[in-house]
């Protein structure tokens, strides 16, 4: 009886999840798709911005409410979400995550692939292009598609030091640095047990490392050259930095506890010259010898972004557009440099007298001539790169050992690009349609040895394409490229079994 | 095999042991055990900077680091988590002491297979299980801002899971007390109410309590449940945030205060009802 | 270090101790020797017992059948035999119990149907008819040209069909089992009447809930949330193990999940190298030996210690004992976010202490690396959790030591034993029998110490052989925080850590199994009542 009665009790939790869980199956359309462009109206929109932002945030909607020719009213809830775990806190739950929210571009490709970013109309592509400084741009970019809007272009990183034990005269030199700071008993905080941190002696020898993506975020490949005679030269430097007693993993401002070096960003600007005061000294990173030849460090040059979640509503979407667009304009840039010395990525904003007369931003600046603009970094690349700096660390210190740190690192970054039988048994379309230049692989489902595309494309006349396996020219068919005789609408099909490809009308 | 030689120095140096030596043995324990604690207070009045430092006690003193806690997002984190406990504190003892009350006094059939299938469940690492929670949660519109409830429910339902202590201790009071009741007439249910409970009182004082103090130090799954949205935070998913790389610098001191302003009331009920506490940990826990 | 007097217990002596003994031959042999030899015993016994089991589930297997068999049987003579209204309720449930004046039953019967029949029709149907392939269309994204905007439309969502179809699983079963029994009161209440007996009434129903079935009506509410909020999330995780959820496919808002049978298990237990560095499999084993160390460790320095400072506040003559209690008790009262976090920084690099010996004190010229260095974090680590730990073993041992009783010391004395000896022959063998399942649970919840490694270094420092594993991996790190790293990592592969989840529960009920076998403190808990 009573087992009844449990039962009745567990049949009621199943029947209130269930009730709420299958609203959302069948998807309802999104409305009207054409209709007029008036997007005026009223928006619930959540905006997720770093804890200092917040206040700013609220102020810089009002104005926009109150100033933009559109009608619409946006009704924010703004909450503190810090843009460093902007990716971790979407991933979890898409739907529940904020509308607009302030991210670091490294996420870019995570947020991309977790589809937790919106593309970009034309027009929003446009403005972000037209206002906003090259690097910046890239940052925000996949493919060929931008995803996001350029909010600074200041997460690099430089060197604040501490006057009083480090010489303006010794600052160009890292062997000098870290011989006052090991007389002196002082700490170096170089964060170089971090990737972000640990590539910047790579790029300062010439190394580089580049991510090929394509325009759905997918990483197809990487040029990197890290493990060769240059990279060597780079881990030899960070070798000196990591064997020093003075030595610390970390990039907080570390002045008050035993820190006369700390290399970080803008970011501790504030903390950093009420820690120093009089013996506040910031300046571009040093250059290290090796061989008798001097090498300057490098680094990553970074921005903020702004992102815009995907929409159901198109007209809620373009009202988002906008206000994401005043956000990242010159006005709102230049209120938080004025706020909390975020560095502007607007063109306007950055010629500013202002900006330019800002200390932190000035070695930045200067910095950045041996700086990497961070392209969409593939997530695990963080995880492997700053391997190197502990393997160098735990090492004998033999240059073969170095090598080995190397080596190692290359093989763990080709393996992340060793598919899955998925995918290297897949079949894909690449050649000239949709006006690609053979570029994008196009999918195919199979059914036995039949694969057909996924999609029919519209394709002129002369329109070239192969179908090839596991995105290699290893098996492709046909040999020659097919070129299409008669314009139409098409599924492409290929018998893999016998490598034959036609084309059936949609 | 260390050789009986040791052992005999061992028994001269014991029996040598004065109350002098253990006196000192003591007071250095007790220095190490509250140092922590006394740098957390120190480190919360200090007022010349808010980054850590490689010194302990401040150079200006004053309620700085207080006034900051009261004008951020700090007192909805703690009235969010004080809620929390409470409810859980209450809710959870009604399921442990049933579970532990049934467990303990009634044989069925299904009791032996019970017990054994809740060993095995506690085997599993409840990691996991947050992500599918989560989603229950999400569909029942319990996350976010509505984190509260939501947090109440998963930590009263599971609950219990932990009937050990609290069954072990309802075996140490005489069977024969409930057989001589139901002679009179009693049901099982005036047994449960007018002899056992009152008996239980330390235990379930000790059930209440420990209840109470969970929620304070409730982080992963908190911060899961409550992602992006400060109004659901409870105290440890909001400070935690302050011990960030972006953010340690301009929040220690104020982590320091939030600490103190979280341990003291906690410690407060716990050091009047410890004498409950330790009668459940002794009586209870090492039975399982 | 157990004492040995008498027969010389060498290594030698192990290899005999395999052959059983009688139990008189049994009685002669040391206590150490009693111990290995139990040990070896258990391990001399799992062929037999893995054999014992295959057997046994046989026999299980064939029992259900029969059972089954049985009761389709007895389904069927009810209904051939059966009057009208026993007839209906094989369709209408709770019919016959309603038309016999139990309203009550009958109701509670008759709705559970209803709901039952309601779900399925709205909702059951759909998750259960997705479960097998997990979802058919994933989002589409979409352009409206006129707003220049891109959309997205969302379908199914393999996440959601995952959890609701197993639901409605645990739902069907559910009203199997309901119906069963709808038959069976059906039967028992014919014949009750066909005897001459009453039925119980509506009130007489009640009664007994508070009553003879009082202990249904406690647990009804208990086991409740265990089914929905540990069992269904359990079920839901292991399931996983065997699908590809992951980062790159969350199941909704870009690519749905499938299944991939075995793979995942094929990819933590391959010895292939995982990119650059060693294999799943070796890292897993490393995780685990640590784990395993930091266990056994993190419980017994606890335990004795714990002892130790218990039985320094309890000698007679030492004053102010419930002073020292208290200061020590603080630690368990403050949050451990607060003070492991606290802790954590004060050993950094460049934290308090560091600060303190080099500069204030000027006692080294270098830090010490307490985290930076693995064997430096690992003992640092089990040194915190002593600082963590022992005020509650003090508390617990505080209890017991008092409850030996004070005669079998005074005995002891009168023998001329000395302080140690009564230490090593009674104390700690009363404490290790009546605290051995405390231990047990002790070190697998040690094993499974999430707080004190995340918050105290978070897996550092940086393991840089496992650098191509999943998350990154560092030399504190337990199982249960890699598997945490896991889901939390770049590529947040959920189906990775359901397996190292799975492999965590085989390792814990593996150790559990063995102390079980060999400690028997812990298997007859009538004992302690």
């Amino acid at each position: 009886m009573k087992k009844l009665l449990a039962l009745i009790m567990a049949l009621a939790m199943v029947l209130s999840l269930a009730a709420c869980g299958d609203g959302s199956t069948p998807s309802e359309g999104e409305g009207d798709g054409g209709g007029s462009a008036d997007i005026s109206g009223t928006y619930d929109v959540v905006i997720w911005a770093p804890e200092a932002a917040v206040d700013l945030t609220k102020s810089q909607v009002e104005d926009f409410n109150k100033s933009n020719e559109y009608g619409i009213t946006i009704n924010a809830t703004v909450e503190p979400v810090s843009e460093a775990d902007a990716a971790t806190n979407m991933i979890t739950d898409v739907q529940a995550g904020g509308d607009l929210y302030f991210f670091a571009q490294d996420q870019l490709s995570r947020l991309i692939q977790a589809g937790a970013l919106s593309k970009l109309g034309t027009s929003a592509a446009q403005f972000a292009k037209d206002n906003n400084n090259a690097a910046s741009i890239l940052a925000a970019q996949s493919g060929s598609d931008l995803y996001a809007y350029p909010l600074t272009a200041d997460n690099g990183y430089f060197m604040y030091y501490d006057k009083s034990v480090v010489p303006d005269s010794d600052v160009d030199s890292l062997e000098a640095i870290i011989a006052d700071c090991e007389n002196a008993g002082k700490n170096i905080s170089y964060e170089l047990e971090n990737a972000w941190y640990t590539a910047g002696f790579f790029f300062g020898v010439g190394c580089h490392s580049d991510w090929v993506t394509d325009d759905d975020g997918n990483f197809i490949s990487i040029d990197d050259d890290f493990n060769s005679d240059k990279g060597l030269i780079a881990a030899k430097g960070i070798q000196k930095v990591v064997t020093s007693k003075s030595y610390v993993n970390s990039s907080t401002a570390d002045f008050a506890s035993g820190s006369a070096v700390v290399v970080t960003g803008t970011w501790n600007y504030a903390t950093i010259k009420d820690q120093l005061g009089d013996n506040f000294g910031v300046t571009d990173l040093p250059s290290f010898e090796v061989d008798g030849q001097s090498y300057h460090i490098g680094s990553y040059s970074g921005c903020k972004l702004l992102g815009v979640k995907p929409q159901t509503d198109a007209t809620k979407g373009a009202a988002i557009a906008r206000l994401a667009q005043y956000l990242t304009g010159k006005d709102c840039q230049l209120a938080r440099f004025n706020s909390f010395g975020w560095g502007p990525s607007n063109k306007d904003a950055l010629a500013d007298p202002a900006v330019t007369a800002d200390p932190t931003l000035a070695a930045l600046n200067e910095q950045g001539n041996y700086a990497v603009p961070q392209p969409n970094i593939h997530g695990s690349w963080w995880d492997i790169a700053k391997v190197i700096t502990t393997d160098i660390k735990d090492s004998d210190g033999s240059e073969a050992a170095l090598k080995a740190a190397l080596e190692k690192y290359e093989q763990s970054i080709e393996a992340v690009f060793t598919m899955s039988d998925d995918v290297k048994n897949a079949f894909t379309v690449i050649g000239s349609i949709n006006g690609d230049g053979w570029t994008l692989d196009l999918p195919m489902t199979a059914d036995g040895d039949i694969w057909t595309s996924n999609e029919a494309y519209t394709m002129d006349a002369g329109v070239e394409f192969k179908c090839r396996q596991g995105k290699s020219w290893d098996v492709a068919y046909p040999a020659d490229n097919y070129v299409v005789e008669t314009a139409g609408t098409y599924y492409i099909q290929l018998n893999a079994a016998t490598g034959e490809v036609t084309l059936i009308p949609a | 095999m260390s050789k009986s030689n040791k052992h005999h120095m061992g028994i001269r140096t014991l029996n040598r042991v004065s109350n002098g030596a253990i006196y000192t043995l003591l007071a250095i324990i007790s220095i190490i055990w509250l140092i922590p604690f006394v740098f957390i207070v120190l480190q919360s009045f200090r007022v010349e900077n808010t980054y850590q430092v490689g010194y302990v006690i401040p150079q200006q003193w004053g309620f700085q680091n207080y006034i900051n806690l009261w004008n951020s997002d700090f007192k909805r984190w703690y009235l969010n988590t004080f809620i929390i406990a409470l409810a859980a504190a209450v809710l959870q003892t009604v399921i442990v002491l049933c579970m532990s009350y049934t467990l303990s006094r009634f044989r069925f059939k299904l009791r032996g297979p019970l017990m054994r299938f809740m060993l095995i469940l506690g085997m599993f690492p409840g990691m996991l299980t947050m992500i599918i929670l989560y989603r229950v949660l999400a569909d029942l519109g319990l996350t976010q801002a509505n984190a509260v409830p939501g947090l109440i429910l998963v930590s009263v339902a599971s609950s219990g899971m932990g009937y050990y202590v609290s069954k072990g201790f309802f075996d140490t009071i005489p069977k024969s007390l409930d057989e001589a009741a139901r002679v009179d007439g009693a049901t099982r249910l005036q047994v449960l109410t007018k002899i056992i409970l009152p008996l239980a009182k330390p235990i379930v004082i000790y059930t209440i309590l420990t209840a109470f103090m969970g929620p304070w130090g409730d982080y992963v799954f908190a911060r899961y449940v409550a992602f992006g949205t400060s109004s659901g935070y409870n105290v440890a998913v909001g400070m935690y945030s302050w011990l960030t790389n972006d953010q340690i610098d301009r929040m220690y001191t104020t982590f320091c205060a939030g600490g103190v302003i979280v341990a003291l009331p906690v410690t407060i009920l716990f050091l009047c009802l410890q004498k409950y506490y330790v009668e459940g940990v002794t009586g209870g826990a090492v039975k399982g | 270090m157990s004492k040995n007097r008498g027969s010389n217990t060498g290594g030698s002596r192990i290899g005999s101790l395999l052959k059983e003994y009688s139990d008189a031959g049994y009685l002669r042999l040391s206590k150490l020797q009693k111990f290995i030899y139990k040990i070896l015993r258990f391990f001399c016994s799992i062929p037999r017992a893995v054999g014992g089991f295959f057997v046994k589930l046989g026999r299980i297997v064939k029992k259900a059948a029969i059972s089954l068999a049985d009761n389709i049987k007895d389904i069927g003579a009810t209904f051939v035999h059966g009057d009208w209204k026993t007839k209906t309720s094989f369709f209408i449930m709770g019919f016959g119990n309603i038309a016999r004046g139990q309203v009550l039953r009958g109701i509670l019967f008759l709705l559970f149907e209803i709901v039952f029949i309601v779900y399925m029709i709205t909702a059951g149907g759909y998750w259960l008819s997705m479960l097998p392939s997990l979802g058919k269309q994933g989002p589409e994204q979409g352009y409206d040209p006129v707003l220049d905007t891109y959309t997205t439309l969302y379908h199914d969502n393999s996440f959601k069909i995952l959890l609701y179809g197993v639901l409605t699983i645990f739902f069907i079963i559910a009203l199997i089992y309901t119906w069963r029994l709808n038959v069976e009161q059906n039967k028992l209440a014919e014949k009750y009447l066909k005897d001459g007996k009453k039925l119980k009434s509506d009130k007489e129903d009640l009664r007994s809930m508070v009553d003879e079935n009082f202990y249904k009506t406690l647990l009804a509410l208990p086991l409740t949330g265990i089914l929905v909020f540990t069992v269904m999330p359990i079920v839901f995780m292991i399931l996983v193990a065997f699908t590809n959820y992951d980062g790159a496919h969350n199941g909704f808002s870009n690519n749905l999940f499938t299944w991939v049978g075995l793979d995942n298990f094929n990819t933590l237990l391959s010895w292939q190298s995982a990119g650059g560095g060693q294999s799943y499999s070796a890292t897993f084993g490393e995780i685990l030996a640590w784990t395993l160390i930091w266990a056994f460790l993190a419980t017994f320095t606890n335990y004795f210690l714990g002892m130790f400072v218990a039985m320094m506040i309890n000698k007679r003559g030492i004053k102010l004992k419930k002073m020292w209690r208290t200061i020590l008790v603080m630690t368990v009262a403050i949050p451990q976010f607060i003070s492991l976090l606290y802790v954590s920084k004060m050993f950094a690099k460049n934290g308090l202490i560091n600060l303190t010996l080099k500069d204030t004190l000027g006692w080294i010229s270098q830090p010490l690396p307490f985290w930076d260095d693995p064997t430096w974090a690992r003992v640092t680590v089990i040194l915190i959790n002593v600082w963590i730990g022992i005020p509650y073993l003090m508390l617990i041992t505080t209890g017991i030591l008092m409850n030996i009783p004070a005669d079998l010391y005074e005995s002891a004395r009168i023998d001329g034993a000395n302080a140690w000896q009564q230490y090593t022959k009674i104390t700690l063998p009363y404490m290790l029998f009546i605290t051995g399942p405390y231990l047990l649970t002790s070190f697998t919840g040690n094993m499974n110490n999430f707080n004190v490694i995340y918050l105290l270094t978070g897996g550092a420092p940086t393991n840089p052989k496992a650098s191509g594993a999943a998350g990154s991996v560092g030399y504190t790190d337990l199982l249960i925080t890699w598997l945490f790293k896991i889901t939390t990592g770049a590529e947040s592969q959920y189906y990775l850590a359901s397996v190292v989840g799975i492999m965590v529960f085989v390792v814990v009920a593996l150790i559990s199994l063995i102390v079980y076998n060999v400690l028997p403190s812990i298997k007859n808990e009538e004992d302690f009542q």
